[in-house]
């Protein structure tokens, strides 16, 4: 393992922020893979994920100097700053880093921690980001390809996760850092779990087993793991996004991964005054619930949760 | 007529209502022209809210004028305006990167939506942006060049001191601007001032300029006057950005709307803890200084200034 600085960014009062990379088997040969960390600052899942990441690399190939085949990179964040004061996005402006993709060396500060992050990461023959959902809900792992990666859609099975979301793109995801390595010809995935703020150690180890189980299939790492889930694609419309009719507090009755059916309550919505029961969500179709609001206080017209429908099973070939 | 024309329950007995104020004379036809005002879809930009008030106030002192429909919606992002939040407010995202909206998606989507809803049929929208915290703009209208040829005449009926067109940006059609041009609603961007300030003759010379424009397409009767201030970024033109290539404290020299000296000191940056001069920003052309930093702190890649170069005699022909 060989421990990097990629670069630095200055700062007026604060220490230097600086990036780490830790490198594992031999620089430039293939397959290759870049396993980047979280860019929001409250995406504690993602931290952990990627750090568990290298204890275990450094450990195998401490034990075994032929663990890893090709070159594995992983960035475990590329955002001390927010992380140390619990901000989200970068704490002089609150721009969020993954909008400013392939970056701008002689641009803003993020756009120059974009084009450093994306010249250090642009080369490799798979490339994942870590990412919990900048919305307020939790979800179960599930691995995101954008439409213009349907064409390697099937290495994303590799990973072994239930879902496979394709997300219709959007004119904001041209400045993504995944879509930008799909750009430069990597095949790039995001592994999208958890809830902000809080570490979900069982949902997150899932993610580190799905990363290692994916280092296996595609030859980076000498190891074995159990199968994973041969993996069901979720199209843009197999998702029902279930919204609150009222607000008020929001007292959850099912969790994320629950098969629910057809007529099932799945939450409660009261009046934050008087008590009055004011909206029973009801689910209305079979499915699976893959996301759910994660905060006790909810809007009118939130969406409360999303479920993958049964309906859609038939997609998985 | 002060009129609602978006309203969502907020947790905590609280509705969240968008509103605008209509202006139209008594008899309507389907040729009565349109003309949408708006403003504070960033929490943090006051500027617009003078705009609002100084032409809701002509209009009540004229309403025999009106020929046509006059909309001035003042907030677009109400509780961001009322609590110096930049973005919507409990989601943390830019209400401007979220156009056209959805009624499915979260509410900063809704909201778009409503927002897009109801100014759609307008025949013409001006949205109105101060920047941000961080720099201080001249007054001027931003137009992408895909509709340059359509916009600009009418961006000089405003008589304002620039007209900045720039190359079209994927990440910029999910702004409100690009919405309604692409729904036939001729749409000018107008940037000027600071956040969280009012500049009063800023205010009060854009409202000039809306008068005359609404004069020019007959929304009002009165005298079209000749404009004078405009300048045209096209072609002929290039817009230089210098930004900070140390972090420190930023003092600027020169106030900004003064002419400078290719290689004439526009500011340095200073370290206040070695007592040192760390840059000194010089500028790389001979132009107009529009934009000036107007937030002292500074990381490398700081935005610290922006000048429109004199227009190159060279090019006639
Ligand atoms: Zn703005």
């Amino acid at each position: 393992m060989k421990e990097e600085v990629l670069f630095e960014i200055s700062s007026l009062s604060r220490n230097p922020l600086k990036v780490k990379g830790f490198r594992f088997g031999r620089e430039g040969t293939t397959p290759s893979c870049v396993i980047v960390g979280p860019m929001m600052g409250t995406a504690i899942d993602q931290l952990w994920i990627a750090s568990q990441l290298v204890r275990f690399l450094r450990q195998h190939e401490l034990a075994n100097a032929a663990f890893v085949k090709g070159e594995i990179l992983v960035i475990p964040t590329v955002n001390p700053y927010s992380f140390n004061m619990g901000k989200n996005f970068w704490p002089l402006d609150n721009t969020d880093i993954d909008v400013m993709f392939p970056g701008y060396d002689k641009g803003e500060t993020t756009q120059r921690i974009a084009a450093r992050l994306f010249e250090k990461t642009n080369n490799y023959d798979y490339a994942i980001l870590l990412e919990a959902r900048k919305d307020h809900v939790e979800c179960i792992p599930y691995v995101e390809v954008l439409e213009s990666g349907m064409n390697y859609i099937e290495d994303a099975r590799a990973f072994g996760l239930d879902f496979i979301h394709v997300k219709e793109e959007t004119p904001n995801d041209t400045v993504s850092l995944t879509y930008n390595w799909n750009v430069w010809n990597a095949k790039a995935f995001s592994l999208i779990s958890g809830k902000k703020g809080i570490l979900h150690k069982h949902e997150a180890n899932k993610v580190f087993d799905a990363i290692v189980r994916f280092l296996v299939k595609k030859e980076l790492i000498d190891f074995s793991t159990f199968e994973g889930s041969h993996g069901n694609l979720v199209m843009p419309n197999d998702i029902e996004a279930i919204k609150s009719s009222a607000a008020g507090l929001f007292d959850t009755l099912a969790n994320i991964g629950d098969s629910v059916v057809h007529g099932q309550p799945l939450a409660r919505i009261f009046n934050s005054l008087d008590g009055t029961l004011i909206q029973t969500i009801i689910s209305p179709c079979d499915g699976i619930i893959s996301c759910r609001y994660d905060y006790s206080l909810i809007f009118q017209n939130a969406i409360a949760y999303r479920i993958v429908k049964v309906e859609s099973a038939q997609n998985t070939l | 007529m002060i009129e609602e024309v978006f309203n969502v329950n907020l947790p905590v007995n609280e509705t969240l209502t968008l509103r605008r104020n209509r202006f139209s004379p008594e008899d309507i036809s389907t040729s009565t022209k349109r003309i949408s005002i708006v403003t504070g879809t960033h929490g943090d930009e006051i500027e617009g809210q003078y705009v609002c008030y100084l032409l809701a106030k002509w209009l009540n002192a004229n309403k025999h004028c009106i020929k046509g429909i006059v909309d001035i919606y003042p907030a677009m992002n109400p509780m961001g305006i009322d609590s110096i939040t930049r973005g919507f407010p409990f989601y943390d995202v830019d209400l401007n990167r979220n156009f056209p909206g959805n009624t499915s998606d979260f509410l900063p989507s809704q909201v778009a939506n409503a927002i897009v809803d109801t100014v759609r049929g307008s025949d013409f929208a001006i949205d109105i942006h101060a920047s941000n915290i961080f720099l201080r703009e001249l007054p001027q209208v931003r137009i992408s060049r895909s509709t340059a040829d359509e916009l600009i005449p009418l961006a000089e009926k405003l008589d304002i001191e620039f007209i900045w067109v720039h190359d079209a940006v994927t990440v910029l059609e999910s702004t409100f601007a690009h919405a309604m041009n692409s729904i036939g609603t001729k749409t000018l961007v107008v940037e000027m001032g600071v956040g969280m300030r009012i500049t009063k003759e800023y205010g009060q010379s854009l409202t000039k300029g809306i008068l005359n424009l609404l004069a020019h397409v007959g929304i009002i009767e009165r005298a079209v006057l000749p404009t004078t201030k405009t300048t045209v970024s096209n072609l002929h033109s290039e817009v230089f950005f210098v930004n900070a290539s140390k972090s420190g404290i930023f003092i600027p020299i020169l106030e900004h709307n003064v002419t400078v000296l290719k290689g004439e000191k526009l500011g340095e940056i200073i370290d206040p803890l070695s007592g040192r001069i760390l840059e000194t920003l010089i500028s790389p052309c001979n132009g107009l200084l529009f934009t000036i930093r107007e937030y002292p702190v500074v990381y490398e890649g700081s935005l610290l200034a922006r000048i429109l170069e004199d227009p190159k005699e060279d090019t006639a022909l």
